[in-house]
């Protein structure tokens, strides 16, 4: 009983800080919707991009490892400054689904660069942090719990924490906000949009590169990244689109519901069910309540 | 009038057209001096928001273009200014709708009025407490969601927001557009407060021709993107015709000026 008890509790908290690493990929999401009302097609490849860059600069030039954050972090900010001048500025007046499409190829020229500036094999990234059950936890608390999940579960946090600070009281914070509920009636009173669009997709950019260096450490640097972005799609439907608390729990939710369905229903399917789990959690979230948990519900005076 | 010093809007016979197609303004001139209270009258599509959306360069943004005729503000063209920049030269256009941040707090909304000053957060306090003297009734509600405010307290906010600006001139675009007739004169109340105590210059458009002449010095009346009538605004709400086609003292069925000057001419011909 006592060991079915802790088996459960593994695959519970095991879930739960998988699920963090999709909701760092959801943030970047997230931070570009509420700017533009756009789901940004683009997030994935910008993951790929950051982070290959990220490991181009450790392993091609013997960049440390801090520098070669900064350098790559530097990267996803003029990224950020080209998408704003080159994509969105042009696009300023067209509709939201014409910068979706934009937003596609964007993706597309992303994966290209990347590939061409650091070749096509993947790459191994070792943060020094090993995906191994760490074996305090394992001894005190007979869990296993893998080193890479618990630095994954604390690095979302701090950028919640400082992502959370920064809308909810700086005046960039506030401009962001602004535009998010009406960009329109924002450059009304001199928000200056392009200086919260340049804003957004840095902050996108770096949050991509976190995400990217979490992933790069348990998956390997790899093409197969840029796909992560569907990963992303069940937790922002549970989560809402424009909330990033519901980002943070929505990627809990499917980390938890996926592990758990898997492995004790995951038999009767004949396994492999974390795959399509998610998006029947989010076929149900999309009827019932399609805003999700944390989205922003149009508000309606009566 | 003809002093140009004396006025902080100079329009001068502007034409704007939508998409590179459709002519909105044919031709419209007005002054605002400085100090005072011009009214742009004319019912749905003559051509107020538009007028207004030149002078504030947010025509840009909605694929309009001034293809003639010159906009002079504070003695300048602003041909080459961008929204941004012209809230920084005190202009602050106060859009038709409200258009409030629904989802920031009341306060919120108002302080992100200041966005493109430079205000310590002391600053920023005491400038609410001079606009919560103006707008009493959102003082109360400061902690709201705005989105959950009353439309006149919505209408409120919009304008306390522009305030925050330190705006030399407020472009009002139908500031009471749906309001009841009580907070339609507690809105004039406040701008008429505004202009005489923080010397704002105000170019208000409106259909409610009646009470917007009464809280305004000038008025001018438009009808398909052209000026039809200018005058002080005592003499527009003493002149028969605008009584007849916008004030509802009605006789025969003349609908507009152009109307008028049809019959005018018929009588013309056949004396």
């Amino acid at each position: 009983m006592i060991d079915e008890l802790l088996f459960f509790m593994e695959v519970l908290v095991g879930g739960l800080l998988a699920g963090t690493m999709y909701s760092l990929v959801a943030l970047g999401f997230v931070l570009i919707f509420k700017a533009s009302a756009t789901f940004n097609f683009s997030q994935g490849a910008m993951v790929f991009f950051s982070v290959l860059a990220f490991c181009g600069f450790m392993q091609d030039f013997n960049i440390p490892f801090v520098l070669a954050f900064i350098l790559a972090a530097f990267l996803m900010v003029i990224v950020g400054l080209c998408t704003e001048r080159l994509v969105l500025r042009p696009l300023m007046n067209a509709s939201e689904d014409t910068v979706l499409m934009a937003t596609i190829g964007l993706g597309y020229v992303l994966e290209g660069l990347a590939q061409a500036a650091w070749g096509v094999e993947v790459r191994r990234l070792d943060l020094g942090i090993g995906d191994f059950p760490v074996p305090w936890i394992a001894d005190n608390l007979k869990l296993f719990i893998s080193a890479l999940d618990i630095t994954a579960g604390l690095v979302a946090a701090i950028m919640i924490i400082g992502l959370f600070l920064l809308f909810k009281y700086t005046k960039i914070g506030l401009g962001l906000r602004a535009v998010a509920d009406d960009a329109g009636a924002a450059s009304s009173i001199g928000i200056p949009l392009k200086h919260i669009m340049l804003l957004v997709w840095s902050a996108a950019g770096v949050v991509a590169l976190v995400a990217g260096m979490m992933w790069g450490a348990r998956a390997g640097v790899q093409f197969a990244l840029v796909d992560l972005a569907l990963k992303a799609l069940p937790v922002l439907i549970i989560g809402g689109f424009s909330s990033i608390p519901g980002a943070i729990v929505g990627g809990l939710i499917i980390g938890a519901t996926e592990k758990i369905l898997e492995v004790y229903i995951g038999p009767f399917f004949g396994g492999a069910i974390e795959g399509w789990a998610p998006y029947v959690l989010a076929i149900f979230f999309l009827l019932y309540r399609p805003e999700g948990l944390f989205g922003e519900k149009i508000i309606r005076r009566v | 009038m003809n002093n140009n010093s004396a006025n902080i809007l100079d329009i001068k016979n502007i034409e704007v057209t939508y998409d590179d197609v459709i002519l909105a303004l044919h031709d419209v001139s007005l002054k605002v001096p400085k100090g005072k209270v011009v009214a742009l009258l004319g019912a749905n599509g003559a051509g107020k928001s538009t007028t207004l959306k030149a002078v504030s360069t947010m025509l840009a943004s909605e694929r309009g273009k001034v293809t003639k005729g010159s906009i002079d503000y504070d003695g300048n063209s602003i041909q080459k200014q961008n929204p941004s920049q012209m809230v920084g030269l005190g202009m602050v256009q106060v859009l038709e709708g409200r258009r409030c941040f629904g989802h920031l707090t009341v306060e919120e909304n108002i302080i992100s009025g200041a966005y493109s000053r430079k205000l310590s957060k002391g600053d920023i306090d005491q400038e609410l407490e001079k606009i919560y003297g103006y707008f009493l009734r959102l003082k109360e509600r400061r902690k709201s969601q705005a989105a959950f405010t009353s439309g006149g307290e919505q209408q409120m906010i919009a304008v306390a927001r522009a305030m925050m600006a330190k705006p030399k001139m407020l472009l009002l675009d139908e500031p009471t557009m749906g309001l009841a007739p009580q907070l339609v004169a507690e809105i004039f109340n406040i701008v008429k407060e505004l202009n005489q105590k923080e010397g704002v210059s105000i170019l208000l458009a409106e259909q409610n021709t009646n009470i917007a002449l009464k809280n305004s010095d000038y008025g001018y009346i438009i009808e398909t993107g052209k000026v039809m009538l200018e005058g002080s605004a005592e003499s527009l709400l003493n002149n028969d015709k605008v009584k007849e086609l916008y004030l509802g003292i009605s006789k025969k069925g003349r609908k507009n000026f152009r109307d008028v000057l049809k019959e005018e001419n018929l009588n013309k011909r056949s004396n």
